[in-house]
């Protein structure tokens, strides 16, 4: 019965949605064609937009809002939100924090991305698939499960018992006492740490696209550089980087977007304690444990901020395209 | 304008996928208002504890022809909180923290429960203090149905027993104690408080122990609002004890080093050892729940408990605590009748046998306890003279899950000293 | 920086455009005549190897009982092989309510994954192919919302779908899923088509092709490696789903799979090994799903696509 139910939910609900762009193409269709091709873009985004609208445009508009009033939205209190926080010690540190992973992990998880989806390319198949499967697998665990797992790396027993995180046991075999690995904040070591735990869970998504849009470079333009001679490295930056460069950008950015915001990772293993705090933690927690929707939806609007060079980039590039196509 | 086939078989579908959607409804909360005779009811409180409650209350509620919806959840203090502002909650719901309940009531959700249960009665048959945990500006809006205890300090009990240590009756024997261990060659103190997202939250404990010892019940209360500071000299006298006992090179196990990044839920584990790596662990009563196997085999036989002293032999003796406090979102008279049957001393008559369940109630069947050492902690706090609630989980967000953990781990670890990390505590304070 | 990012040499169309949905693999030349050297091979063995030493962790502590856990290290497990055991797995399975959540978290996961897919082809499309006002705007609101965490828009929609008495359907999480991923979803998809070879889209049209046509019968099956990437991701993101489900769902008939797992934790923690079992046990599916979408990955698609 409940296997049932839920056939016949999700069959109506996939069915209903094939049916609404039936159903806006051929409104459309009935439209004089002169009308047609003006209004049939708008059908084709017009689902995705009412989503986007809804769910995040809307929630958005009301955040703005928000960051103005005081921690139960009552009361409009001007921009005494952000002045609180910008002058606080632990928010500037938070700032810090964040910039450097915003430095470090998208590029990172680019590299490695490039060079899975590359090397693996020219694997037999069968040991592609293997070695793709490996790298994507950290993707299709949870946070909380990741947190479970590097326990196993990173954790610390008092000297003398015995270690049950693999870094201080091959650490104090080495002769070292126990570290805690976690709560060294010299040179944000620990954030670095929780950085590769990103890395880990991460780099599988830039290697999934990245490997699509290696494939997609043609075999033909591969072959014809190698019978002028060029090398492997030549070929890899002078024909197959250019062909994907998009693709590198899109990854680029989602990454980079995505560790704006980073905030599971963070929140489980160290919850920002010992100055690992990044912005989308403290925003969870603003939320979540101080109930300041003040202050939390502050710090989203300083995000939307922050994202405006991205889009200005994301402008010239387009036209760019534009320009060449 | 003709009306193609196909659409037709489009409005089917789309009509279909509401019939659906309608179909597969009936998951979330049941609102309020209309009266249903159904009760939901939300908590996150361990499954065994709720399993028994909850026998016991669907049983109840039959007889009055109600039924009760209770679930599990992650996180309630979130979750309810969102819900609260959607306006789609369930009928009651189990709060861990009187500083959520105070939220819940700022937003005017909760309705009073002073006409709905019998308080004269509660009032003598509760422990003492019990009830304030939940009044909110002279109202009771949560009450505490179930509950744990925290001024507890665990043994190895064989091994105790063959050195023939003994429970000390004020703070200074409880140092006396600590040195005659290390005189014996042990280590006396096991302790950590690493706990992923909440590290720091056991360092809490400890500090309020002490502050409603030295300061008595009162200027705890004051303490938790912050009407006393962090940076006074009651708070500075329990740094000095905690200091003397955990930072006193060879007092605990590891140092005090390790205590930040030792599991407050393994820390325990090296007293049951064949030789005790440490003989005195301070928890709540939930800790029993973390240790070996083997151990809660036979917990009688291998684990002894005695409360922690009070500052003086034979002085007031408050006990801490925490505990889950059940709040009316609902005002039906399905929900009041089921807050009443919460209210009933043997509401928890399953739950003890089969969990770490406490009652609040002092008249309980101690018999329904699954062993000793349940009997031995619940009667810390019967005969405690007051039950004080985790001054943590009643101070705002920002510092009982902030600062307050923060920075006395960071002053622990030794990255802060005392002063900053008390001038942090109370510089983080929200302003109303 | 020349910027292009379609294909310079995309070859002239030919004139069975009219007919492109016979794809076909070329397979008269070794598409990647590339063979891996040994240097390749041993670096990528050590990056496998340093991935897989935390799954190799986990899988090994999911089997071994939680005393032997938090007293010595998993790797030490060969000299306690007589104690690894099927408990943590047992537990988590009858712990909650297994089998069910199973069921749901597929009535969730299926249609939170096609229909942002369809409707962001549909869009992506648009933004890449058709001609109109407003467009780059419009996209760049798209870009720009990605920012925006998910967690901000609970809470309104929670008001949205009370009103509505959506709550604890599937269609609602459906519509949540959709929204969230949508922006993610457009803009990896338009970004994909722009390096479609512009010209074999105008040739289409020349020979009388509709927009619907061309959609449907070229740049679908030319996108295909992003639409099975983009495929993948929301697959897992929405079978990992704890914070919508959570809120939209909440407890009861209708839990998927992770919120039925998170029973098993005890307030403070207790039981965290029944989640690396629990764990063990929902990566199975999102990997099945990888690897049967992989085969979407096969150099010359384009090329084949192209040649027709």
């Amino acid at each position: 019965m409940k296997l049932l139910s839920a056939v016949i939910t999700v069959a109506a609900g996939i069915g209903a949605a094939l049916a609404l762009y039936w159903l806006l193409n051929k409104l459309a269709e009935l439209m004089p064609t002169k009308w047609e091709e003006r209004i049939k873009p708008f059908f084709y985004i017009l689902p995705a937009y009412l989503a986007i609208i809804v769910y995040l445009v809307y929630p958005a508009i009301q955040t703005v809002v928000a960051s103005f009033q005081d921690a139960t939205s009552t009361e409009f209190i001007g921009l005494a939100n952000y002045t609180q926080l910008l002058t606080s010690g632990a928010f500037q540190q938070t700032l810090v924090n964040t910039l450097l992973w915003i430095l470090i992990v998208p590029a990172t998880t680019v590299v490695l991305g490039l060079g899975v989806a590359v090397l693996a390319d020219r694997l037999k198949p069968s040991a592609e698939k293997l070695a793709k499967t490996i790298i994507f697998m950290p993707m299709a665990i949870s946070a909380v499960g990741a947190a479970t797992v590097w326990r196993f790396i990173y954790a610390t027993q008092p000297e003398g018992q015995a270690q049950i995180g693999i870094l201080n046991a091959i650490w104090t075999k080495l002769g070292g006492s126990p570290v805690a690995w976690l709560q060294t904040s010299d040179f944000r070591f620990n954030s670095i740490l929780l950085m590769i735990v990103l890395l880990w869970a991460q780099v599988g998504f830039a290697m999934v696209l990245l490997s699509a849009a290696v494939k997609g470079v043609p075999g033909d333009t591969l072959e014809a550089a190698r019978i002028d001679g060029a090398g492997e490295r030549q070929i890899f930056f002078q024909v197959v980087v250019p062909q994907i460069k998009g693709t590198i950008i899109t990854v680029f950015i989602t990454v980079t977007i995505a560790v704006m915001k980073i905030f599971d990772i963070v929140y489980v293993m160290t919850n920002g304690g010992f100055n690992t705090n990044v912005l989308g933690n403290e925003f969870f927690n603003q939320l979540n444990t101080n109930f300041n929707s003040g202050a939390a939806a502050a710090i989203v609007v300083m995000l939307m901020v922050a994202v405006v060079p991205i889009m200005i980039y994301q402008v010239r590039h387009f036209r760019r395209e534009e320009a060449n196509a | 304008m003709q009306f193609p086939k196909r659409a037709r078989t489009a409005v089917l579908a789309v009509t279909a996928m509401a019939t659906a959607a309608s179909l597969a409804g009936c998951g979330g909360g049941s609102g309020s208002g209309a009266d249903d005779k159904k009760v939901t009811i939300w908590s996150s409180i361990d499954q065994p504890v709720q399993d028994g409650l909850s026998k016991t209350l669907t049983a109840e509620a039959k007889k009055e022809g109600i039924t009760i919806d209770w679930q599990k959840v992650e996180n309630i203090n979130q979750l309810i909180m969102q819900r609260i502002q959607a306006n789609d909650t369930p009928d009651i719901a189990f709060i861990p923290q009187p500083g959520v309940v105070g939220d819940i009531v700022k937003r005017n959700k909760a309705f009073a429960l002073d006409d709905v249960v019998d308080t004269g009665a509660l009032e003598g048959n509760m422990v003492p203090g019990t009830l304030e945990a939940g009044t909110v500006d002279g109202k009771l809006y949560g009450l505490l149905v179930s509950m744990n205890v925290k001024s507890l300090v665990l043994y190895p009990k064989k091994a105790w027993e063959k050195e023939g240590y003994e429970a000390p009756d004020s703070i200074d024997g409880l140092n006396e104690l600590t040195d005659q261990i290390k005189s014996d060659g042990n280590t006396p103190w096991c302790m950590g408080i690493e706990s992923d997202t909440a590290t720091g939250w056991p360092v809490t404990d400890w500090f309020e122990d002490l502050i409603m010892r030295y300061g008595g019940p009162d200027e705890y209360k004051k303490w938790v609002k912050n009407e006393t500071k962090f940076d006074s000299p009651v708070v500075k006298e329990a740094a000095a004890e905690f200091e003397e006992l955990m930072f006193t090179e060879g007092n605990v196990l590891g140092g005090r080093k390790a205590i930040a990044s030792t599991n407050f839920g393994t820390a325990g584990n090296p007293m049951f050892d064949a030789e005790p790596g440490c003989w005195m662990y301070k928890q709540g009563s939930f800790i029993t729940g973390f240790f070996p196997k083997d151990v809660t085999s036979d917990l009688d036989a291998n684990v002894g408990v005695f409360g922690f002293p009070p500052a003086e032999a034979g002085g007031d003796n408050p006990v801490l605590g925490g505990g889950d406090l059940a709040t009316m979102l609902d005002d039906s008279q399905s929900t009041k009748t089921v807050m009443k049957l919460l209210s009933s001393t043997d509401i928890g008559n399953e739950a003890a046998k089969s969990s770490s369940f406490i009652s609040p109630h002092t008249d309980f069947d101690a018999a329904n306890y699954p062993d000793d050492l349940t009997r031995q902690v619940a009667s810390v706090a019967y005969d405690s003279s007051e039950f004080l609630f985790d001054g943590s989980d009643q101070m705002p967000g920002e510092v009982g899950a902030g600062t307050f953990w923060k920075d006395m781990t960071a002053w622990i670890a030794g990255q802060e000293d005392l002063d900053t990390a008390l001038k942090n505590i109370d510089g983080s304070w929200p302003a109303s | 920086m020349t910027g292009m990012t379609a294909p310079t040499q995309a070859p002239p169309p030919s004139e069975t455009t009219a007919e492109p949905a016979k794809r076909r693999r070329a397979s008269s030349f070794d598409p990647n005549p590339a063979k891996a050297g040994i240097g390749t091979k041993i670096v990528l063995t050590l990056l496998c190897l340093t991935w897989l030493i935390p799954v190799i962790g986990t899988l090994v502590t999911s089997f071994r009982p939680l005393d032997d856990s938090n007293n010595s290290g998993w790797w030490t497990v060969l000299g306690s092989l007589g104690n690894l055991t099927f408990g943590n797995y047992q537990e988590a399975w009858t712990g909650s309510n297994f089998g069910n959540a199973f069921i749901n978290s597929f009535a969730i996961t299926l249609p939170a994954t096609f229909i942002p897919l369809l409707i962001a082809a549909f869009a992506a499309y648009a933004f890449t192919f058709m001609e109109f006002k407003g467009r780059d705007v419009l996209f760049l609101t798209i870009v720009a919302m990605l920012v925006v965490p998910n967690y901000v828009a609970l809470v309104p929609m929670l008001k949205i779908y009370g009103f509505l008495g959506m709550n604890g359907t599937f269609p609602a999480v459906w519509l949540a899923h959709i929204g969230f991923g949508m922006s993610l979803a457009i803009y990896i998809l338009r970004n994909y088509m722009a390096t479609l070879p512009k010209t074999i889209i105008e040739s289409a049209k020349i020979d009388g092709a509709s927009h619907f046509q061309t959609f449907y019968r070229l740049v679908l099956p030319m996108s295909t490696p992003a639409l099975a990437s983009f495929a993948i991701f929301q697959f897992l993101w929405v079978w990992n789903d704890l914070l919508v489900a959570l809120v939209f769902i909440g407890p009861g008939d209708n839990e998927p799979v992770t919120l039925a797992l998170t029973g098993l934790r005890g307030q403070l923690g207790q039981g965290w090994n029944l989640t690396t079992a629990g764990g063990f046990l929902t990566m199975v599916v999102p990997i099945l799903v990888f690897l049967s979408l992989q085969r979407y990955f096969v150099r010359g698609m384009t090329a084949g696509a192209v040649k027709g």
